[in-house]
């Protein structure tokens, strides 16, 4: 045994203490609070913020997802969103001087009967007007991009066809956290982990001008949320009650294996989503649970139910062991769709709602959020999403629509 | 079966009778035997009534039988099992041909009293599974405690076997279990238990 | 996975169980009388507590029949299943803060 351990390596942010006050405090050290203080200080030179984490940095579902990014939505407000996010994904790890392992290897979204035919072709041709690339791939080309995939006509759910997102892709999840947060915390931006926000101060009119938390209080020009499934916890205190519920949802990995895996395959009839991260392993993703639960683990139905389908589709990993799972808790709102921007408690901000499928936003997110935030009005990608949908019913209803929840 | 004077039981096709053979030839007899056969065409008529209502008395009386009012118990009689299916729904099963009948008598029973009767014969075919090995391949795929202690003759579940929702009945000790699978079901089924039988 | 214990057939696997999400919620006696706001709170709002949450189940493969449950969101201790249309029952912790206190 060597008598003294290996140096630590180079820290990538400082571990300041909080100050007594900041222009902006965002709640939660996910991959939306990291990416919203980063642009606060870039684009708006705000950079007197703190991001405040109750655990440890990207703890939370920014580090347990299946880092599938892509922007082929059905609904223009999602695909403006999103491509927005893929836009800026595709500059990042420039920006962010960090390779963090962005891999535009394309996504499949495999079509199982004729309604998923009918969705599929339906959304290729919505997104090439939205400029969004998308292709339909009949089981042939299937099979010639990505040879793995059972396409045999005498299976239980033959492949009837895929859409295809060249540009989509997968990404290293905990680098993209880290080198958001070395990025961030250059501009000045302090992060501070341990530190749970447990209350609202309020002033005589009502706004939020600070927060409480497990290290004392904390004043702020404005709060942001970006605390994904506890949100609601956050805004009961408010009275401020939200259209959301907190899932767990999970995902595990394979041991490492030869490279066989070369795209990202999603299937939402079969129910299994696939792909080979760089070091080997498969990353898959399970269902959702149906209940509520803030426990950051599922039933182990729903990981049999996912092997069983990742088989079906791939009879190439029958050999294959799962080396891991693990749960996230995920915050689903009715019309599958994300939350931003203003609330009605003055200073108040949120961002939240992004279920299943938030990571891939993540910098578009930050982007806009931010922008929100600095000038106190939506930006013209969030408005859409605001609150208010559920009062006017202009939802955006990717539920029903896109049939696909990564 | 007839219809406006013609027979057409010939015409029925049940939903394993093309396993016939397989499954009569998977049996194995000793003290680890197993047998599985298909009863075709069982009678099953779905009943729904208030089970502290006028009618229950009188729907006992046409079944020659008290409804059974405990979860997961069955009341036989001669030619009829009636299963708890709910706190106010049963199934009654009979031999193949008797529903009109059963039917007719239930609806007389019920009167005007709110409540239905369904004959849902054709939903489902019924597996029998017996022999001594007969709880421990269903054990296989059932999450029931079917251990005397817990279960037995006289009891019913509906559960999952195999993932498969179906109807349970225990006919008796050696023990034999009725198994009530939705037509559909039923072949898949069949190949799952001709598999564990197998074990 | 779960063991929830239907009122009727006893322990079952959650498997065998249709979640409903949160129970108590009533339908407004008079919709015309709401405000979009209302209206909108009653189709899409649902408390999401970290905590006990009283919510109802469906004994799909089972008895078919809906009841409700008190679980906790965290660990998943049941405690208490009751039926439906019946109050929230009083957790015991409550009834005897006096004593307690
Ligand atoms: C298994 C799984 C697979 C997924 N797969 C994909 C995928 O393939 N593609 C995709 O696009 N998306 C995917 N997602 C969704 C995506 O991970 C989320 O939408 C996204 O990470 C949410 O944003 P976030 O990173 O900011 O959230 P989080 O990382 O959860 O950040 C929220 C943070 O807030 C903190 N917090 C909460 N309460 C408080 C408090 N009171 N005080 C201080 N801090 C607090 C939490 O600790 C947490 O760190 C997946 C999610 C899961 C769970
Ligand atoms: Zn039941």
């Amino acid at each position: 045994m060597p008598d003294q351990l290996p140096e630590h390596p180079d820290w990538l942010w400082r571990t300041p203490d909080p100050k007594p006050s900041y222009d902006v405090v965002v709640v939660g050290a996910g991959g939306h609070g990291l990416a919203t203080a980063y642009y606060l200080a870039r684009n708006h030179g705000i950079s007197n913020v703190a991001v405040l984490e109750r655990g440890w940095l990207a703890g939370g579902n920014m580090a347990r997802n299946t880092t599938i990014i892509r922007s082929n939505y059905l609904c223009e407000e999602s695909a403006a969103i999103y491509e927005h996010a893929l836009k800026l994904w595709e500059g990042l790890p420039e920006e962010l001087e960090y390779d963090f392992l962005f891999s535009q290897r394309g996504v499949l979204n495999l079509a199982h009967t004729l309604q998923d035919v009918r969705e599929g072709t339906r959304r290729v041709g919505a997104n090439r007007l939205g400029g969004v690339d998308a292709e339909w791939l009949d089981p042939d080309e299937v099979r010639a991009f990505c040879p793995i995939v059972n396409t045999s006509p005498d299976v239980r759910y033959p492949v009837l066809g895929a859409t295809l997102q060249p540009r989509a892709g997968i990404a290293k999840h905990d680098h993209v956290a880290w080198a958001l947060a070395r990025k961030a915390d250059e501009h000045g931006v302090d992060l501070i982990q341990n530190c749970e926000v447990t209350g609202f101060v309020r002033d005589g009119g009502g706004r939020v001008v600070g927060v409480e938390t497990t290290r004392g209080r904390i004043g702020a020009g404005r709060v942001a949320l970006a605390a994904a499934g506890h949100t609601s916890t956050l805004t009961d205190l408010l009275g401020l009650r939200l259209p959301i519920q907190s899932h767990p949802l999970q995902a595990l990995v394979s041991e490492l294996l030869e490279p066989v895996h070369p795209t990202v395959v999603m299937s939402n009839h079969v129910h299994v989503y696939v792909s080979q991260a760089h070091k080997g392993e498969l990353v898959m993703g399970a269902g959702i649970d149906s209940y509520n639960g803030y426990g950051q683990r599922g039933s182990f139905h729903q990981i049999e139910h996912q092997m069983a389908a990742a088989l079906e589709l791939f009879p190439i990993f029958a050999r294959a062991h799962v080396l891991r799972t693990w749960g996230g808790i995920v915050d689903v709102t009715p019309d599958a769709s994300p939350i931003i921007g203003l609330t009605p408690v003055e200073n108040l901000y949120l961002n939240c709602g992004w279920g299943t499928g938030g990571f891939k936003a993540t910098p578009a997110s930050g982007w806009v959020y931010a922008d929100t935030i600095a000038h106190g009005r939506p930006h013209q990608l969030a408005a859409p999403f605001a609150l208010e949908r559920f009062a006017t019913g202009a939802l955006i209803d990717e539920h029903g629509a896109a049939a696909v929840a990564h | 079966m007839t219809v406006d004077g013609f027979a057409l039981a010939h015409l029925r096709r049940s939903p394993l009778g093309h396993l016939a053979d397989r499954l009569a030839a998977a049996e194995a007899t000793g003290p680890g035997g197993v047998r599985l056969r298909e009863i075709p065409f069982l009678a099953q008529l779905n009943l729904r009534l208030d089970p502290a209502g006028p009618a229950a008395a009188r729907a006992a009386e046409a079944l020659g039988a008290p409804l059974p009012t405990l979860a997961g118990s069955v009341v036989a009689t001669a030619d009829l099992r009636v299963l708890w299916l709910g706190p106010d729904e049963w199934l009654v099963v009979g031999a193949d041909g008797a529903a009109p009948t059963i039917e007719h008598a239930l609806r007389r029973a019920l009167g005007d009293e709110p409540g239905s009767v369904v004959d849902v014969s054709a939903n489902r075919t019924t597996l029998e599974l017996s022999g001594p090995s007969a709880r421990s391949v269903l054990e296989q795929g059932c999450s029931l405690d079917l251990h005397p202690r817990a279960f037995g003759p006289g009891r019913c579940a509906q559960t999952t076997v195999a993932k498969v929702q179906l109807v349970l009945d225990q006919i008796d000790a050696e023990p034999s279990y009725r198994l009530l699978v939705r037509g559909s079901f039923a072949q898949y089924l069949a190949d799952w238990l001709l598999d564990a039988t197998g074990e | 996975m779960l063991l929830i214990a239907c009122p009727w057939c006893g322990e079952r696997d959650e498997t065998e169980y249709h979640y409903g999400g949160q129970a108590h919620v009533a339908h407004p006696a008079d919709p015309h009388a709401l405000s979009d706001a209302e209206w909108g709170a009653y189709l899409f709002v649902r408390d999401n507590p970290k905590g006990e949450f009283a919510e109802r189940w469906m004994h799909a493969a089972g008895c078919r029949r809906w009841f409700n449950v008190v679980r906790h969101t965290v660990t998943h201790d049941i405690s208490a299943v009751y039926p439906a249309g019946q109050p929230r029952p009083v957790p015991p912790s409550d009834e005897h803060s006096e004593v307690t206190a």
